[in-house]
């Protein structure tokens, strides 16, 4: 175990490294720079070259990456002269507001979801099946813009019960404090990922309803519910397990567009602003944090497997 | 559910007791998309308490429907229609649900077909053999778990206290059967429904199950329903039998009555069209009596008997009569049945068969002699082999663990094995699951690459050469496989598969290769409207046929045949056989036939090989190999294939092997097989040579000299 964790360890640092490499060498390779983006229009040749030089830039791209690497190192992810601040200080600021809408909507999700798609699938195409199908292709093709949209319209213009806007606060607790501003956001994003995880939970319990060890459990004269929830469910939330893998970047680098839509200051929002305002440090400071999200999120799944089914071994050439 | 039904009332005559379970005209459809199959069509059946009864049939004749209806387990979209189960007395149809389930879960038991994948993959064995107890009886955690263990013990389970805690995946096929039915009997029920128990294990693995159920039969004094396709299995364990076919019990009797004298054309039919009642001692087979075309679809309406188109002894009357069972014990619903022997001695009809009173001994006139006698085609010693395999050996590597994913140790898959065929001839490879004869078989058609050895075809070596000429010469050797529909493109038409191999292999223009597709569909004998279809059109044996047209389309001298008929129903599997003899006749093809099933092989070999863990544990003629073995793993593996002539199932206490196969990771050493072997000395753990004259064996202690006229340096039976 302590070797697979090793090993797997090891392949993430690798992902990680070549995903700073890539996300350097791009933004480098982007026209404009950060000099002109941080000077404005009105800054001289002689002060964009000062600038650079003293940032750096003017260097081979190598060396750069090299200080860049050294900097991090140290826990230094460099300094955002747009924001004035450095970007450790800038993801710390927005990560926890970020993890607090995401896990909130993560946690409704799967809490409505696995229900819906145990009811589908134990109600196989009868009415049940039929009206949350309909349902959930409709959330799942709606844009999340216009979903959100729909929503701040609905609920605070037409039937004013919810702010329209997230909660502003700067720490966690004061973002808590006030809940009904998180409701809006909060369900956008959780309804969309109802109806995708409540269609794999369905087609997997299907699935395994039809394996022959539910069978054997009929045989031994099992009530129904005793049939889905001891025997059938635990097989058949495997998928969700690689879903919540896949979605733990998403708690890191926060929701685009509906933190945009709600004016909610997190991580989505934090990189949006930096990409338009050419903000290497922060762009770069993001990407590095997202890419580990993404490798320890499949690590966590993988290990999740491990402890749920007692067929995964966990080995060394696991990839 | 106040009487208790002890096994003093074993073998009870269905006259005096009352029946345990009854079914009365049971009807079960099936809802489909494309319409409603009439799975059973008026099935009546009685099981009296303490009494085996064996349900014996095709696919698709509804043996399986039956076994799920008594337990209300139909498959979604399946109902019972019409009908009675009466289940002591009571009937299942007309009780509340939650009643039903607790019949189901405490008085019957069920053991199914896939033990792989009947076990709950994710639940410990201790759990799931103990939750009918802590469900139906309330029985605590720790009393569930001792009776588990208990009841585990008691289906010979090796260390059960430690079993409980383990996980399916864990055990072998035998060991979770095992399981399986430890978990059916945990109860205690008074019956035990068994559907096709068996038929996923090894002849050896499937000898003790079968014999578990017996003695625990005894034991427990429950009635067994035993449903099977294979008729040998029936034969050996039932007391009575019901032979079913389209949804309809066509024949019921005694066991011993209805393998003596048969009376439904159908069951006469079925039991000639095994390879063991066309093995003669003298070598010469005969030709299977195969039978025409496919079952009735059961979704359309039906008149007549439905065996009436495939059935050679069909009349008008056959096609418009609806026949009933006729009353009494040995019952069938046949218009023209097989005379009984009593009548038969005045003379039948001349088209007639007389009368199977012996099935084994079909009369010869009935049937057209094989084509050419196997053993008349001598060895010619200046005759070159097409196959010449020596000392092949492959080992698959197993990795270890860590970054550098060091090989750690090697699955002997292969080892050392050496063997020829002649031209025309078919050399048989069978061993239980495992043993490498597909790996065998894989490499000598090249799609593997051995580990060591030499694969010399027409003299050639094709280890030594490229890849380019390697494949030409694979022109020569062909592959036919188990599952032709797996093996085939579900996309391509089978015109385009079987222009495949010629396109690759550049032969011919596009109407040379027509022409010859033409010619191959015309050698297995389907008609050219099948060039237009798609794989899932055509039925199992039409599969094989296409499979078999497919390997011929290059003019191969040797396909290697890897279990060629193991997925198919007895009176397709002869089809299938025949054809394949008629062919190797026609064509002076060499076979390598590869298959777990010794009376298959034993039926088309003129040469057997039987494998052991990756070695060749004897060699020689067929009949030889079968009738006296000298290995004792090959006596073990005769002595365990069920038969249907009653002299060979009363032979029952040869050689039996215990326990499980070693792993092929670790081998024992010396003598592969001493770890089993009930003779096992001393010697054995230094490696036997295969020795020998033309009958080789692998064994320090072989079971019998070599017979006399060829010259045996091995010792004699001590």
């Amino acid at each position: 175990m302590a070797r697979y964790l090793i090993t797997r360890l090891g392949q993430a640092l690798i992902v990680v490294v070549l995903v700073t490499v890539i996300a350097f060498l791009i933004l480098h390779l982007l026209p404009g720079g950060a000099a002109r983006a941080t000077l404005g229009k009105e800054a001289t040749l002689e002060q964009l070259a000062a600038f650079n030089h003293e940032m750096g830039y003017d260097r081979p791209l190598i060396q750069q990456y090299g200080m860049y690497v050294q900097r991090l190192l140290q826990g230094d992810l460099g300094y955002s002269y747009q924001l004035n601040q450095s970007v450790l200080e800038a993801i710390e600021q927005r990560l926890p507001k970020t993890m607090v809408l995401s896990l909130l909507s993560t946690l409704l999700a799967v809490v409505l979801a696995i229900p819906l798609g145990v009811l589908q699938a134990v109600r196989r195409n009868r009415w049940p099946d039929y009206a949350i199908t309909a349902l959930s292709l409709l959330a799942y093709a709606t844009p999340i813009f216009f979903l959100g949209l729909m929503m701040i319209i609905v609920f605070s213009q037409v039937w004013p019960i919810l702010p329209p806007e997230a909660p502003q606060g700067f720490t966690v607790a004061e973002v808590l404090a006030d809940p009904a501003g998180l409701v809006l956001p909060t369900a956008t994003l959780a309804i969309v990922t109802i109806a995708v995880y409540a269609r794999y939970v369905r087609s997997s319990m299907i699935d395994n309803l039809n394996e022959n060890y539910v069978r054997t459990a009929r045989s031994k004269g099992l009530s129904e519910r005793r049939v889905v929830l001891r025997h059938t469910l635990r097989n058949g939330l495997f998928p969700v397990i690689t879903l919540l893998g896949m979605y733990l970047p998403a708690l890191f680098s926060g929701a685009l567009v509906v933190e945009s839509l709600f004016n909610f200051p997190g991580m989505g929002q934090l990189f949006w602003q930096a990409a338009l305002k050419r903000d290497f440090p922060i762009l770069l400071g993001v990407t590095v944090i997202i890419s580990i999200a993404t490798v320890v999120g499949a690590l966590i799944a993988d290990l999740l497997y491990a402890t749920v089914d007692p067929r995964v071994r966990l080995r060394g050439s696991a990839t | 559910m106040s009487e208790s039904i002890g096994p003093t009332i074993r073998h009870a005559s269905s006259a005096g007791s009352r029946p345990l379970l009854e079914l009365r005209d049971l009807d079960t459809d099936i809802a489909l998309r494309r319409g409603t199959v009439h799975a059973l069509d008026g099935v009546s059946l009685e099981v009296a308490p303490g009494q085996t009864l064996g349900i014996v049939g095709e696919s698709g004749s509804g043996k399986t429907m039956t076994a799920l209806s008594i337990m209300g387990l139909l498959p979604s979209g399946g109902r019972v229609a019409g009908g009675q189960i009466l289940f002591e007395g009571r009937d299942l149809r007309s009780l509340p649900p939650d009643e039903v389930r607790r019949i189901r879960g405490v008085r019957m038991g069920m053991v199914f077909q896939d033990p792989l994948t009947s076990l709950n993959p994710t639940m410990r064995i201790g759990a799931q053999v103990a939750e009918p107890l802590r469900v139906h009886e309330r029985v605590g955690r720790a009393e569930a778990r001792e009776r588990a263990v208990e009841i585990l013990r008691r289906v010979g389970m090796p260390r059960p206290e430690r079993i409980v805690d383990s996980y399916p995946h864990e055990l072998s096929g035998g060991m979770r059967q095992r399981v399986a039915i430890a978990m059916a009997l945990v109860c205690s029920p008074s019956l035990l429904i068994a559907d096709e128990p068996t038929t996923a294990l090894d002849v050896t693995t499937q000898r003790q199950i079968l014999e578990l159920i017996d003695d625990l039969r005894e034991e427990f004094g429950m009635a067994v329903i035993l449903v099977t396709h294979d008729l040998g299995v029936i034969a050996g364990r039932a007391d009575r039998v019901a032979v079913m076919y389209a949804g309809r019990v066509v024949e019921t009797a005694a066991t011993e009555q209805l393998f003596q004298a048969p009376r439904h054309r159908y069951t006469e039919a079925l039991m000639r069209a095994l390879p063991e009642s066309a093995i003669r001692d003298s070598g010469g087979h005969d030709r299977l009596v195969s039978i025409p075309g496919l079952p009735p679809d059961l979704s359309g309406p039906l008149t007549g008997c439905r065996f009436a188109a495939r059935c050679s002894f069909v009349s008008d009357d056959c096609r418009t009569t609806d026949p009933s069972l006729t009353p009494g014990a040995h019952q069938h619903a046949c218009l023209h049945p097989v005379p009984t022997p009593a009548v038969a001695v005045t003379g039948p009809v001349p088209a007639q068969v007389e009368p199977a009173a012996v099935p084994a001994q079909v009369q010869p006139a009935a049937v057209q002699p094989a084509a050419k006698p196997a053993t008349t085609a001598p060895a010619e010693v200046a005759e070159l082999p097409v196959l010449s395999v020596r000392n092949l050996v492959k080992n698959y590597p197993v990795h270890g663990r860590g970054l550098l994913r060091r090989t750690a140790g090697q699955v002997s898959a292969v080892a050392d094995v050496s063997f020829e065929v002649r031209p025309g001839e078919t050399f048989g490879l069978v061993g239980e699951s495992g043993c490498g004869k597909s790996t065998v078989g894989r490499l000598s058609v090249g799609l593997e690459r051995p580990s060591a050895g030499q694969i010399v075809l027409d003299g050639t070596d094709l280890t030594d050469l490229t890849g380019r000429e390697r494949r030409r010469m694979h022109r020569q050797v062909q592959l036919m496989f188990q599952d032709s529909y797996a093996a085939m493109n579900p996309r391509m038409r089978v015109d385009a598969i079987l222009a495949e191999p010629l396109e690759i292999q550049k032969v011919g223009d596009n109407s040379e290769r027509q022409a010859r597709i033409a010619t191959l569909l015309d050698q297995v004998g389907l008609s050219r409207r099948a060039l237009e279809r798609y794989p899932h059109e055509f039925s199992g044996g039409q599969l094989q046929r296409i499979g078999l047209a497919r390997s011929l389309a290059l003019h191969p001298r040797l396909i290697v045949g890897d279990e060629p008929v193991s997925a198919l129903d007895v009176s397709i599997q002869a089809q299938v056989l025949n054809l394949m003899r008629d062919l190797q006749h026609e064509l002076g093809l060499a076979y390598i036939f590869i298959s777990h099933d010794l009376s298959v092989v034993d039926y088309m070999a003129d040469r057997i090989g039987v494998m052991y863990l990756g070695k060749l544990v004897e060699i020689g003629p067929a009949r030889e190999v079968v009738r006296a073995a000298r290995h004792p793993y090959t006596q073990a593996l005769v002595d365990a294939v069920p038969s249907i002539t009653p002299d060979r199932a009363a032979t029952r206490d040869g050689t039996t092997i215990r326990g499980e196969l070693p792993s092929a990771l670790d081998p024992p050493t010396g003598c592969r097989f001493r770890t089993r072997c009930p003779r096992a000395a001393d010697i054995c753990t230094t490696e036997p040579p295969l020795v020998g004259g033309l009958h080789q064996v692998a064994c320090h202690l072989p079971l019998r000299p070599e017979p006399t006229g060829t010259p045996t340096p091995v010792q004699a039976l001590g």
